[in-house]
């Protein structure tokens, strides 16, 4: 015969009413908090929650990247159609001024015009994106073109001379990592962006308004010059055509490849971040569906644990005797 | 022929006497019904003989033979052990459980894997526009939460290991207070029981004795032809032996360790568990830490969570137990801040000439190169002291050169960089050797560190070594804590289970039954009411002859 005694009775109730109770804080735990794994030890893939939880942190940290560098794209996207229209309309005052039925008197008032186009281009060289020069490379502090002067004529706008302000490091380009192993440039170097343009743009004004173009830095001498003026107009066209064909147009389509590459980064982080999130959800996160049902089972147990408890402790053979 | 009328009243007489005694053991065994370790008392009846006289024998009645102590003395072993496993496995889960919170998982306070990631993110942010002074202040936030994080958790489990020591000493204490009471318990045990009588009171007492000394070690006991019980350590050491008890001594300077002790991972030292021998010619003491170590109990569990180290060494990374690895690995990203971070923000040597010092590569917002020292330093590095060797590059040869004199730099890591214009964003423009210009606005070196995230590495600090990237390393340190403190668990769990098995298992030998006693207590209590009426009728008897007379 099994004798059971009094310490044995009460240790067997107490402990199944701790245990019961045990399980009702947890379960309520789970469901409060929202997760059913809180520390390491608490489950055995513990390793792989915190990779995931990284991958998560890091998705969200990539994507503030990619947004800040996406808009920084965006707006060199947008100095790239501007300066291709500003090169589309020189060219056409460049042809309506080579015609030789234009006098020195209708060039010269379309070099006003042209003018006006190389300082909307400098100006675009020379543009700030949150207060820092972005086509100056890494010297992003100070302006890209620093303006010189012509020794003919000394004053106005055809004395004007725009250059590139080639201190070291003006020429440095900036990567940024979007995800793990992809990172894009984020900036171009003005030089090789405007200089072409700005130079043809000087050149053409100057032609037009009566300069030579060549080393002489001097007036032409019409009639006799007629000619030559016309010339130096002409090449400024190809010039033109040159500058946009072989920088503006392959920068566009750079710029769009790089836009695209991040538009594909960003889906591919929201996948993997989907990924994550269900994994998590099934490793570390409360079914709470699940939980509460224990809960609800755990907290019957307990009651008909304190049920159990009650009456047994409550029995006593004096009562008989 | 024999005076039956004599014999009634004198078997009466002695049923009286019988059933009061055992009526007493049963009042003895309900007022110790909640007395730890009381073990119940049957009172034995057995018939009386008297021997002699010739004719007819009826029997002389009744006597109790012995009071027992219904004891088990397998049950009583079986459930010390259980006992000692339970409470090693508890000092396990309890302090484990305080590291694991360190490496918490919910997000809900910053861990070391939290704050690389956000000081990585930082950076790349920096790289991608270096000049904006709020994300340079924003990085340098991050890169102190990093160094103090690693302080905090380095230090909080070094805090463990050092409460675990000198928690060691305190168990110690209570074995030798417990051991010298079971000493004094066996000599009066031995005393009485050489009478003949039952030292039933004084074994009890040595019982719970024996179970407060299994809750702190696991040990094996003797008992002796006279009563007492001896007590002996897993390699044969007598803790008790009859009448005398040896005392244990805890130091932190055994006479073994010739060439210095091994350091704790705080920087103290860690003790050992020694008897000594009080002999002039060393060694005096002889060490049972590795005994107690294997074996069960507070002390076991304290032991092999705290660690130990069994050869003469410098380092408190060369010990084992759950706490040094957690800290080989904390440690170990730590020193791969100092040195790879470090180098990395320093830049290339672009003179190529070593020999010459290195070079620093990278400047600040200013055009200033850094300090030699680079952006995470430690409380020492107040100058170029990180590059011992000279030559120009923190590497791990000069933290562990003998000339820092320590072996934990984790707890003393800072971020050396305070100001946002002076953490160096920029790599030198010029390639000219000698000749050096630094763009304000060039992000090559945040760009260089923030590549840094997902390159491999080779940690190594004691006997831990691994080759991950640093986020990767910090998700093993978390599985490794994960497993030590769920294994923990589980163990505690069934140890649990164990000891209430055999607690329940001794209760139903030796522990009191109330309804037994009572139906006891009725049963003797007839017997004594009976034993009355017949002395009751033995008189009727007497009085039927004295009627004739």
């Amino acid at each position: 015969m099994t004798r059971i005694s009094e310490n044995q009775a009460q240790r067997r109730l107490v402990e199944n009413t701790i245990e019961k109770k045990r399980q009702v804080n947890q379960y309520s735990n789970e469901i409060s908090s929202g997760y059913k794994v809180i520390n390491p030890g608490d489950s055995n893939v513990s390793g792989t929650i915190a990779r995931y939880r990284q991958s998560l942190d890091k998705i969200e940290s990539y994507t503030t990247t990619i947004t800040t560098t996406k808009s920084l794209l965006e707006f060199q996207d947008d100095v790239m159609n501007q300066m291709n229209d500003l090169t589309v309309r020189a060219k056409e005052i460049a042809a309506q001024a080579a015609s030789e039925t234009n006098g020195t008197t209708a060039r010269a008032q379309l070099a006003a015009e042209v003018f006006q186009i190389r300082d909307h281009v400098v100006s675009l060289a020379n543009s700030q994106y949150q207060g820092r020069y972005i086509y100056h490379g890494a010297n992003d502090d100070t302006p890209a073109y620093n303006q010189l002067t012509y020794a003919n004529p000394s004053t106005g706008e055809a004395n004007e001379k725009w250059q590139w302000d080639n201190t070291l490091g003006s020429t440095n380009t900036r990567t940024v990592n979007l995800t793990d192993n992809l990172s894009v440039k984020v900036n171009t170097p003005g030089n090789s962006l405007f200089d072409g343009t700005i130079q043809a743009l000087e050149k053409l004004g100057r032609s037009l308004s009566g300069y030579t173009t060549g080393g002489a830095d001097s007036p032409y001498t019409f009639p006799a010059q007629f000619s030559t003026q016309t010339q130096d107009i002409k090449a400024q066209i190809d010039a033109l055509d040159v500058a946009r064909e072989q920088t503006i147009i392959p920068e566009r389509v750079d710029i769009g490849g790089r836009l695209r590459r991040l538009e594909t980064a960003e889906s591919l982080l929201t996948l993997t971040k989907n990924t994550a999130e269900e994994v998590l959800n099934r490793l570390q996160n409360t079914d709470e569906t699940e939980s509460a049902s224990n809960l609800a089972q755990a907290q019957t147990a307990l009651q008909a644990s304190y049920t159990v408890t009650a009456r047994v402790l409550r029995l006593s053979i004096l009562d008989y005797i | 022929m024999a005076n039956f009328g004599a014999k009634i009243l004198n078997n009466s007489v002695s049923s009286l006497q019988a059933q009061q005694a055992a009526i007493a053991t049963i009042s003895n065994n309900i007022a110790n019904v909640n007395t730890p370790g009381y073990v119940r008392r049957q009172a034995q009846l057995e018939t009386r003989s008297q021997g002699g006289g010739n004719g007819l024998d009826v029997g002389s009645g009744v006597q109790v033979g012995d009071v027992q102590r219904i004891a088990d003395n397998f049950l009583e072993s079986l459930m010390q052990g259980a006992q000692g496993t339970k409470s090693q496995e508890q000092v396990k889960n309890d302090y484990l459980t305080r590291v694991e919170s360190l490496f918490a998982l919910d997000g809900s306070q910053v861990t070391i894997g939290s704050a690389l990631n956000d000081f990585y993110s930082a950076m790349n942010q920096v790289a991608l526009s270096p000049a904006n002074l709020e994300l340079r202040s924003n990085l340098i936030q991050r890169g102190q939460d990093l160094a103090s994080v690693i302080n905090n958790t380095y230090n909080t489990v070094a805090q463990v290991q050092t409460e675990l020591d000198a928690r060691l000493g305190d168990e110690i204490g209570t074995v030798n207070s417990l051991t010298a009471q079971i000493a004094d318990l066996n000599t009066k045990v031995a005393q009485r029981e050489a009478s003949g009588a039952t030292a039933g009171d004084e074994r009890d007492k040595r019982d719970v004795l024996l179970n407060q000394l299994a809750e702190k070690i696991s040990f094996q006991k003797v008992e002796t032809d006279n009563g007492s019980v001896n007590i002996f350590l897993e390699n044969g050491f007598a803790l008790v032996n009859g009448s005398t008890s040896r005392s244990l001594s805890v130091t932190t300077n055994p006479s073994f360790q010739t060439a210095g002790v091994p350091p704790s991972l705080g920087g103290g030292a860690l003790s050992y568990v020694v008897y000594d021998y009080g002999t002039t010619g060393a060694p005096s003491h002889l060490d049972l830490t590795p005994y107690l170590k294997s074996g069960s109990g507070t002390i076991g569990g304290i032991l092999q969570v705290r660690g130990y180290n069994s050869v003469n060494n410098t380092s408190a990374f060369s010990a084992d137990g759950p706490l040094v690895a957690v800290a080989s690995r904390v440690e170990a990203l730590a020193r791969q801040l100092l040195t790879n971070v470090n180098s990395t923000y320093l830049g290339s040597d672009e003179d190529g000439n070593a020999a010459n010092g290195h070079q620093p590569s990278s400047a600040d917002l200013n055009g200033t190169v850094p300090n030699a020292y680079g952006l995470f330093g430690t409380s020492l590095h107040t100058s170029s002291a990180l590059d011992v060797d000279g030559d120009g590059r923190p590497e791990i040869s000069d933290l562990t050169s003998a000339s820092l004199g320590r072996d934990n730099f984790a707890s003393i890591l800072q971020f050396k960089v305070a100001t946002p214009s002076n953490f160096a964003a920029a790599r030198d423009a010029d390639t000219t050797a000698g000749s050096t210009v630094f763009p304000k606005g060039d992000g090559a070196n945040a760009q260089a560190l923030a590549a840094l995230r997902t390159q491999t590495f080779t940690f190594s600090t004691g006997s831990y070594s691994a080759t991950a990237t640093m986020e990767d390393q910090y998700n093993e340190t978390v599985s490794y804590i994960g497993n030590a403190k769920s294994s923990a668990a589980l163990n505690l769990k069934v140890a649990e289970a164990n000891y209430t098995t055999a607690a329940n298992h001794r209760d139903e030998v030796s522990g009191v039954s109330l309804d037994e006693e009572f139906t006891g207590l009725i049963k003797f209590q007839k017997a004594y009411q009976a034993s009355a009426r017949m002395i009751k009728v033995a008189q009727d008897l007497l009085d039927q002859v004295t009627g004739l007379l």
